[in-house]
C-alpha cells in the first residue's frame, strides 16, 4: 500500500494527507494549492529542473480532437465513439540525462564500382552480343571512433508512465527548460518518481546507445555498409530529475477492458495512445477479401 | 564559472552548459518536507501556476508572480574592432580595384563610375576559441583499388584560436570569407550605446550557440581535409567534435559599404575596415568584349577546321 505522509495546510492549517507519488495538494478547505518544499524522501532530490506547461486546457481539448480526426478505420469503435473530456493537467517525474559517449566500431564499408560486362541476347530471332554497365560494390573493413556528447535524453520516472509512451510524445523543447521552483506547478497534480533511480539511469544508458547506434549509420562513409559492431563507453554522467508537463485521459472505452491512456506533451500537443484494433471490422474485412479471392479463383477455374 | 564536465565558461543565466548540457549548478542536500503555499506580494491570496501567463498568477487580483523566466537573450556584440580605413581612403581603393577587374570589364568603369553611397557598417560575428577531439570518418582516393573511393577514419585533437563565426545578414558568406582573415582582434573598443551602423546578432542565445557549433565542425573538416584525412579527393566527410572549453566573444567588425553607378545601373563594393586594399564587390561586364572575344575564338576555330581539312 502506497505510504502516506500528513502536513498542514499552511493556508488554513487543516491536516493534508499525501500519498507518497504527491507533491501537490489543493486544500479542500480553504483551497489554497499547497506544493511539498524540500525532500519528500530521504532518498531523492527535489525536481531540478521544470519543463512548464505551455497552454491551459485549449491545448489539450484541441490536440484531443485532432487526435481523434485521425483515428483509422480499424480503431476500436469504442475509443472512435468516446467522449474525451475528464483529461487532467499533470507533471510527471522524469529524468534529463546526458554523458560522453565514446564509441568503437567495426565495419564493412560498401564501395560502388561499375564494370563493363558482355553479354548475349536474341534480337529478332538472331543471338547477338552487347556490353552493359553494371553497379558493384567493394567491400573494405574498417575500424575506428566515435566520440560525442549525448544530450536533453529523457526517460520516466514514472513506474506508470512506460518510457516508449512518454519518447511517442517526445521532443520537448528545452529553450523553454526552468529551474524547478513552486511557483511553476502550485495548483497542478505533482508526481512523485516512482521508478528507482538506478532503472531511470538503466533506461537512459539504453536510450543513449539508441542514439549513438542512429548517430553511427549516419556517420559512415561509403555508398552503404553492412556488419556494423560497436561498444560504447559512457563518461561523465549527469541525471538530473525533471518535472515534464503532461495532459492524461484514462479513456473508458469498454466496461469489460481497463481505461486507455492517452498521453498529450503539455508544451507541443503531440498526443499518443496504444489505439485497440477494432475486431469486428478487422474480421468483417478479411472476411471480405477473402471472399473476392475465392471469387476470383473460381471464376478463373469456370473459364478454364 | 566553468562547465564541471567541458571546461565551457557559463554565463549569467545559463540554468546548463551551452555545449554539453551538463546542470551548472551542485544541488543541496533537500531540507525536511514542510507544505508551503505561495502568496500574492498584492493581496496575500494563495497564487497558482497559470499556463496562459507562464507564471505563477493570482486568481483574485490578477496579479502575476515573477517566477525566474529562462534567459535566452538577443545577443549583442560586446565590444568591437576600431575603424581604421577613412571614407577617402575606402574610395580611392575603390577606384584601384575597379581598375584592376580584368580585361571584361568596361575600359573606362575606374574613371566613369560615381560612389552613390558610402557607410561604415560594424558587422556581427562570433570570435571563438576552443579545443576539441574530432572523431571522423570519411571516403578519399588514397588506397582506393577497383572503386574510385576508399574509406578511412581517424581521431585529432584540434584547437581553434580566433576562429570568426559570421552572424552578419548584411553580407554574405562570400564577403565575410575574404574580410575575415585581415582583422586585428587584439584591439577592441567598447561600442558606443545607441549606434546605428553596429549590427546586431539577430538570434537568441540558444541559437547562436547551435551555429558556433556547427560552424566549428565545418572548419574541423576542412582542417582535416588539408592533410589528416590521406589523399586528396574527399566525400562523406563525416565528424564528430568533443569540444573543450569554448569560448565565444561577440564582436563587431567594421567595413565600408559602397554603393556606385556606372552606366546607370548601381553595383556593390565592401572594403576592410581596418586593411583598405582588401575590397570585395560586383562589377560590370562589357558583353561588347566578350561578343568579341567569342568571335575571335570561334573565326580561330574555323580557321583550324581549314587548315586540318586542307592539310590534314
Amino acid at each position: 500500500m502506497e505510504a502516506v505522509q500528513t502536513f498542514r495546510c499552511e493556508g488554513c492549517g487543516a491536516a493534508l494527507s499525501l500519498r507518497a507519488s504527491e507533491r501537490t495538494q489543493v486544500c479542500v478547505y480553504c483551497a489554497s494549492p499547497n506544493v511539498v518544499a524540500g525532500a519528500l524522501d530521504a532518498t531523492r532530490q527535489e525536481p531540478r529542473f521544470c519543463i512548464p506547461h505551455a497552454q491551459g486546457e485549449k491545448l489539450a481539448r484541441q490536440a484531443l480532437a485532432d487526435w481523434k480526426k485521425k483515428l483509422g478505420f480499424f480503431s476500436h469503435q469504442g475509443v472512435r465513439g468516446a467522449r474525451l473530456e475528464n483529461f487532467k493537467g499533470v507533471y510527471a517525474p522524469g529524468v534529463l540525462y546526458s554523458a560522453i559517449a565514446r564509441a568503437r566500431y567495426d565495419v564493412s564499408i560498401g564501395e560502388e564500382y561499375y564494370v563493363t560486362e558482355t553479354y548475349t541476347t536474341t534480337e529478332n530471332g538472331k543471338t547477338v552480343t552487347r556490353t552493359r554497365r553494371v553497379k558493384k560494390h567493394e567491400w573494405v573493413p574498417l575500424s575506428g571512433e566515435y566520440e560525442a556528447y549525448a544530450t536533453d535524453l529523457v526517460v520516466s520516472a514514472s513506474s506508470g508512465i512506460p518510457n516508449e509512451e512518454l519518447e511517442a510524445i517526445e521532443p520537448f523543447d528545452f529553450r523553454g527548460l526552468r529551474r524547478y521552483s513552486p511557483g511553476l506547478v502550485a495548483g497542478w497534480t505533482v508526481e512523485t518518481p516512482s521508478r528507482s533511480e538506478g532503472d531511470c539511469l538503466g533506461l537512459a544508458r539504453t536510450e543513449l546507445q539508441g542514439v549513438v547506434d542512429r548517430r553511427l549509420r549516419e556517420f559512415m562513409p561509403g555508398d552503404t555498409f553492412s556488419d556494423l559492431r560497436s561498444t560504447t563507453r559512457i563518461e561523465h554522467e549527469s541525471a538530473a530529475a525533471l518535472l515534464v508537463p503532461l495532459w492524461v485521459l484514462a479513456l473508458k472505452y469498454d466496461e469489460q477492458k481497463p481505461a486507455l491512456r492517452v498521453l498529450i506533451n503539455g508544451q507541443t500537443g503531440k498526443t499518443s495512445a496504444k489505439v485497440p484494433w477494432s475486431w469486428p471490422r478487422l474480421i468483417a474485412v478479411a472476411v471480405i477479401v477473402l471472399v473476392v479471392l475465392a471469387f476470383g479463383i473460381a471464376a478463373s477455374l469456370v473459364q478454364r | 564559472m566553468r562547465c564541471a564536465r567541458c571546461q565551457a565558461p557559463l554565463e549569467h543565466g545559463d540554468i546548463r552548459c551551452p555545449v554539453c548540457a551538463f546542470p551548472s549548478e551542485v544541488v543541496v542536500a533537500g531540507e525536511a518536507a514542510v507544505m508551503k503555499v505561495l502568496r500574492c506580494p498584492e493581496c496575500n491570496a494563495a497564487l497558482a501556476y497559470s499556463a496562459e501567463k507562464q507564471n505563477a498568477a493570482c486568481g483574485f487580483c490578477g496579479c502575476v508572480m515573477k517566477v525566474e523566466e529562462p534567459i535566452d537573450p538577443i545577443e549583442t556584440p560586446s565590444a568591437r574592432l576600431p575603424l581604421l580605413v577613412q571614407a577617402g581612403q575606402a574610395k580611392a581603393s575603390l577606384r584601384r580595384w575597379l581598375s584592376t577587374r580584368g580585361f571584361f570589364t568596361p575600359g573606362d568603369l575606374a574613371t566613369a563610375a560615381t560612389v552613390d553611397t558610402i557607410h561604415p557598417l560594424w558587422w556581427a560575428a562570433w570570435v571563438c576559441d576552443a579545443k576539441a577531439t574530432v572523431s571522423w570518418a570519411a571516403d578519399s582516393n588514397a588506397a582506393s583499388r577497383r572503386s574510385d573511393w576508399a574509406p578511412h577514419s581517424g581521431k585529432h585533437t584540434l584547437e581553434w584560436s580566433n576562429l570568426v563565426v559570421p552572424a552578419t545578414r548584411g553580407l554574405s558568406a562570400h564577403e565575410t570569407n575574404v574580410l575575415t582573415s585581415r582583422y586585428d582582434v587584439s584591439r577592441l573598443e567598447p561600442v558606443p550605446d545607441g549606434a546605428a551602423q553596429v549590427e546586431q546578432f539577430d538570434v537568441q542565445r540558444s541559437a547562436a550557440r547551435k551555429t558556433v557549433i556547427e560552424a566549428i565542425e565545418r572548419d574541423a573538416a576542412e582542417r582535416l581535409k588539408g592533410g589528416s584525412i590521406p589523399g586528396n579527393r574527399f566525400r562523406n566527410v563525416h565528424v564528430s567534435a568533443l569540444l573543450e572549453g569554448l569560448t565565444t566573444r561577440r564582436l563587431a567588425f567594421p567595413a565600408w559599404v559602397l554603393a556606385y553607378r556606372f552606366n546607370g545601373k548601381l553595383y556593390r563594393a565592401v572594403v576592410h575596415g581596418q586593411q583598405s586594399d582588401v575590397v570585395i564587390g560586383t562589377s560590370p561586364i562589357s558583353w561588347a568584349k566578350v561578343a568579341l572575344v567569342g568571335l575571335g575564338v570561334l573565326v580561330a576555330i574555323a580557321l583550324i577546321a581549314v587548315a586540318v581539312r586542307q592539310f590534314g
